[in-house]
């Protein structure tokens, strides 16, 4: 017999070699979002569980009374022992509240020359729950100057930048879908063009046009398939890199949270190409499928 | 013989049409008409030559007959398929029962010549473990038994013509509509492929061959229907 195996019925065309560097630069840029937003998460929910089990009193200082702050303080600790639920109690020392301030006032600030609140941190035990609102309202009873902050608006706000982060990332990844299912398209066309006589021919001898369509999905979702690959590999690289450098103390990017990715996150990557081979196969389908119906 | 004639007669021969025209005219863009109120029937199992001089319609006339287009008037019933009314979706079905010679071969470079033989029973959903055996016997009786995998590019005219036929007729199609298929053949190879048509005639395909090289029907006793400036001007029967 003449061959093992038919040989392919579309041949390979070879002017679809820049639709592969183009998937990959998308490959790339939608593994980045992706890994960004899932930083961006992480990080979001290692603030919040920070801040979401405790909360902050603070007692003003009255001007040049001393004493009534410390009374005051005594009052809310004695207020915080009594509440069921606390895990630790606990007033934030001098040495303590200078660190707290020395990036905005300096080094060797002298504390006793400013009306500074007195703070007084506490933590909430694992899976207890309290009524902060009614908290607040006793701890105001037994020292009027007392302000319960249970981290609400700073988690807020925490909340909207992570979603921001978040959202922007997914908005990144619809747009690299868009501009790939695009991308795709025109090559598609181009394709049906190069081979206008073998479709033809197809057509005219009774193909269907899913089985036209195939022929042409299965080359760009393989294309698409290997291209987004090499892309989302590189992105990992790179979250790789910057993982070793956090792990040699080496902080590649300042300001941002750490960039390094847990397996588990990394695993997200493998998602880039199986969906960007998706939108390739259904794209080339269903470009194919409409250039075919216009045929009689 | 009048054409309005000539298409009454046609048009009456017989039972168990394969293929009916009726009135059909045929036109590109704003010109003239290239085909004009033909109207003939092919039985089933008949065999029968189109001829006619260069520019008279006959390959716009085999492009109607195998779906390429449709008519501008008139009617085309395919199979017992009135086409105007029946769905595209049903067209592949019917036109997987056609085989065609095409005029300049469309044979795929890119295949080799047992694969271009055998698109017909790839198109169909066969395997190569059932239909390999088939293609070879065919190839080899086309006299390109030891070319197998030659590409289309590195064959004669005449080798590609070959190849073109045995595609037409390797799924034993209801119906064979040929365009000039002997075109770059020498005799002996032509009198081989006729021979060829006859054999698949007698296992029951239509056969419909169209021609402007006369010397074709004299090898076979087949009815002929002529072209001239779009129109069927005359016919003659098969010999009995």
């Amino acid at each position: 017999m003449s061959a093992q195996r038919p040989e392919r019925i579309m041949p390979r065309w070879e002017g679809a070699a820049p639709l592969d560097v183009v998937i990959g630069v998308m490959g790339f840029l939608a593994a980045l979002a992706l890994c960004a937003s899932l930083v961006a998460e992480r990080t979001a929910a290692g603030w919040r569980a920070g801040l979401a089990d405790g909360f902050t009193v603070q007692i003003l200082p009255h001007e040049g009374d001393g004493s009534a702050l410390q009374s005051e303080t005594t009052s809310v600790l004695a207020a915080l022992r009594g509440t069921e639920g606390l895990s630790r109690v606990k007033v934030v020392s001098d040495a303590e509240a200078a660190a707290l301030i020395a990036p905005w006032l300096g080094e060797g600030t002298a504390l006793a020359d400013l009306p500074l609140p007195r703070l007084v941190d506490a933590s909430i035990a694992p899976g207890a729950t309290i009524d902060l609102a009614r908290l607040a309202q006793r701890l105001k009873q037994a020292a009027p100057d007392s302000q319960l902050d249970d981290h609400g608006l700073w988690l807020a706000r925490l909340k909207r930048t992570a979603d921001t982060v978040i959202w922007s990332a997914w908005a990144v990844l619809a747009l690299i879908a868009l501009a790939t299912a695009a991308t795709v398209t025109f090559a598609t066309r181009a394709g049906l063009a190069a081979h206008k006589d073998v479709v033809s021919l197809l057509h005219q001898m009774g193909a269907h046009a899913g089985f036209i369509a195939h022929a042409f999905e299965r080359h760009y979702f393989v294309s698409a398939l290997i291209a987004s690959a090499t892309g989302a590999a590189l992105a990992a690289g790179v979250f790789a890199a910057a993982n070793g450098l956090e792990g040699a103390g080496i902080e590649p990017v300042p300001f941002l949270p750490p960039l390094g990715l847990g397996a588990f996150e990394l695993a997200w990557i493998i998602t880039v190409p199986a969906v960007a081979g998706l939108i390739a196969l259904a794209t080339a389908r269903l470009s194919v499928l409409a250039a075919l119906a216009r045929n009689y | 013989m009048g054409a309005a004639k000539a298409s009454r007669d046609i048009a009456g021969m017989g039972r168990g049409a394969m293929l009916r025209l009726e009135n059909v005219g045929m036109r590109f863009g704003a010109g003239p008409e290239v085909l004009r109120d033909v109207t003939f029937m092919l039985e089933a199992g008949s065999f029968t030559f189109l001829t006619g001089p260069s520019g008279s319609g006959k390959t716009t006339l085999l492009r109607l007959m195998y779906l390429a287009e449709p008519p501008t008037r008139g009617l085309i019933t395919l199979f017992g398929c009135d086409l105007a009314t029946t769905k595209r979706s049903k067209f592949p079905a019917l036109r997987r029962r056609i085989g065609v010679v095409f005029q300049d071969f469309r044979l795929l470079d890119h295949l080799s010549a047992f694969d271009n033989v055998a698109l017909p029973l790839r198109l169909a959903g066969k395997r190569l473990d059932h239909y390999g055996h088939d293609v070879e016997e065919l190839l080899d009786w086309v006299g390109l038994g030891t070319k197998l995998d030659a590409k289309p590019p590195t064959l004669s005219g005449g080798e590609q013509q070959r190849i073109a036929i045995a595609r037409a007729v390797v799924a034993r199609p209801d119906l064979l509509l040929a365009d000039e298929p002997t075109g770059n053949v020498d005799p002996d190879i032509a009198q081989r492929l006729v021979r060829l048509f006859e054999e698949l005639n007698r296992l029951g395909t239509t056969v419909l061959i169209a021609t402007h090289d006369r010397s074709l029907l004299e090898l076979t006793q087949a009815r002929e229907m002529r072209l001239v400036d779009g129109r069927l001007v005359e016919m003659r029967m098969p010999r009995t």
